[in-house]
């Protein structure tokens, strides 16, 4: 279908209508770029935070002076879990001694408590995949029921927010995005159409002489595919730039900004969803004219 | 294709435009390898008829075949097949202005997705028949009525197609160079392709023997040998 003639037409056309071209091709790239710069961030965030909940744990305070076997018991049951990673048993003189070794430098603190006030507790870490507020909530209650147990704590809040972030990030990235690619197809779409009248008594000349469908729009097909490549590949360079410009540079000053994690195998496919997003466009375009 | 019925065959054709009648049930035929013209006054249906050959236009009662095909039973995609047998000189010519004389005749190939190479020769040859290799890189308008009315011609021919359909072919030309290109015509006749020629110009078919049919108000008023 896409004949050697067709990319001369093709090319023909990005010439003569240059600066239409040209403008749709900026205005991709703006929408690639305001996606990417997104996703940048996002990425960056998610990278800083995605090891948090490994830190986070449960403690499981258990009542006082519970036997041997009782303990074991409650281990046993915590551990039987699936949502359960790890359980650590700190004894209450375990306890005990950490804090003093905490409180080495304020030993004052503890002066006239010789009876140690500590319980026995375990310490439980979960699966990452049960780290939701929800399910932590939940597992802080059964738990609790568990008999020989005292108390529960963990940071509810913390580990809350810390899932309501991401999730809201994750959700209003994938809006942006969506948002932009349906506009940037409509680019593409409103492009082609005007190229598409800007030559219609050409192209009713071309069908006249016997062209077929697939000869009259494999050039259009192509155009679109060339301006949204150029747009992705230009979003592509101005990342590199600002990455190795901007960034760098800045981070020589602010240390912060080096520790940026820069995602390039994923940007190396920005003019492929160029591409694609042009190519969309044209196909639906055509798609809606008569041939 | 059909082997033994007409090349074009008209039964009953009638075609309006906006409710006004512009032909009137039309019954006739063109033989396969046969050269014909067709006269009437302006406004008569001439190029209308070119135009349901070529299907640019439909009928709207009776049915027209092309070489056996039903043309209004062909699908949206056999209608370019059937029109790369067909080559037209278009009254209005239709010359793309932004393309060069070559360029012009050559889309008549490249639309037949036939080999660069083949295309040099063949539009090269085809220049040379209408007197017009030295223009080749010249545009549209550069170029006088006359020449232009022969790069029609060119491309319209260009192609080799088996039918050739030409609406008043000379209406822009002296009568010298008219002279030419019947004579091309009945060259590229002479090698077996069915022409049906429009013309108000009754010098081109006087004393050619051809069969003539006249038009008047979308009527077919006569069929006569001159
Ligand atoms: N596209 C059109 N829309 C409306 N009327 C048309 C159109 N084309 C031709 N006609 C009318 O149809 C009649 C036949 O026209 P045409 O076939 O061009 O005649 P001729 O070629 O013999 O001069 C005329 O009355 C003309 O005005
Ligand atoms: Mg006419």
């Amino acid at each position: 279908m896409a004949s050697p003639y067709a990319f001369r037409l093709a090319l023909q056309s990005l010439s003569k209508d240059f600066w239409i071209n040209l403008l749709s091709m900026l205005t991709i790239f703006a929408g690639l770029f305001i996606i990417s710069l997104s996703f940048f961030i996002f990425y960056n965030i998610d990278a800083a935070t995605r090891n948090l909940p490994e830190k986070f744990s449960l403690v499981v305070y258990l009542e006082d002076n519970l036997p041997k076997e009782k303990v074991d018991e409650v281990i046993a049951s915590v551990r039987s879990r699936r949502e359960v990673a790890s359980v650590k048993y700190i004894s209450k003189e375990d306890a005990f001694r950490e804090l003093k070794a905490t409180l080495k430098n304020s030993q004052y603190v503890l002066e006239g408590i010789d009876d140690n006030p500590l319980p026995d507790s375990l310490e439980v870490k979960l699966r990452r995949d049960a780290m939701g507020s929800e399910p932590v909530r939940k597992f802080a209650e059964t738990t609790r029921k568990i008999p020989g147990v005292s108390e529960v704590d963990y940071g509810e809040k913390f580990l809350s927010t810390l899932h309501d972030i991401r999730n809201g990030m994750r959700t209003a990235g994938i809006l942006l995005a969506a948002i932009l690619s349906t506009g940037i197809i409509f680019v593409c779409y409103s492009t082609v159409k005007i190229l598409f009248y800007r030559r219609n008594d050409e192209i009713e000349t071309f069908k006249l002489l016997g062209a077929t469908k697939g000869f009259v729009r494999a050039p259009f097909l192509i155009e679109g595919a060339a301006i949204g490549t150029t747009g992705g590949l230009t979003c592509l360079i101005a990342l590199y730039l600002l990455h190795h410009v901007v960034i760098l540079r800045i981070g020589a000053s602010v240390p912060v900004f080096k520790t940026l994690l820069f995602p390039a195998n994923i940007f190396l496919s920005l003019p492929l969803v160029g591409m694609f997003l042009g190519i969309s466009g044209a196909a639906i375009a055509l798609g809606r004219l008569k041939y | 294709m059909d082997l033994d019925g007409p090349m074009i065959h008209f039964q009953n054709v009638s075609k309006e435009y906006d409710n006004q009648s512009a032909l009137h049930d039309i019954t006739l035929s063109v033989e396969k390898g046969e050269m014909a013209f067709l006269t009437g006054p302006s406004g008569s249906g001439k190029t209308t008829m070119l135009k349901l050959v070529y299907l640019a236009e439909m009928p709207d009662h009776g049915s027209i075949t092309i070489a056996g095909k039903e043309a209004t039973s062909l699908g949206e995609s056999g209608i370019p097949l059937i029109r790369r047998h067909i080559g037209v000189v278009f009254q209005d010519f239709r010359l793309l202005d932004n393309r060069n004389v070559f360029e012009n005749v050559a889309l008549a190939l490249r639309i037949r997705g036939i080999a660069e190479r083949e295309i040099k020769t063949r539009v090269a040859d085809s220049l040379k028949t209408v007197n017009l290799r030295h223009k080749a890189d010249s545009y549209p308008r550069q170029l006088s009525g006359g020449e232009q009315q022969r790069v029609v011609i060119a491309r319209a021919v260009v192609a080799e197609p088996t039918v050739l359909l030409a609406d008043e072919p000379t209406g822009n030309l002296d009568p010298e160079t008219a002279e030419g290109v019947m004579r091309t015509f009945k060259d590229i006749h002479a090698k077996g392709t069915t022409i049906l020629i429009a013309t108000h110009n009754r010098e081109l078919f006087r004393n050619s023997g051809k069969r003539v049919f006249r038009l008047n108000a979308g009527n077919l008023v006569g069929v006569e040998v001159c």
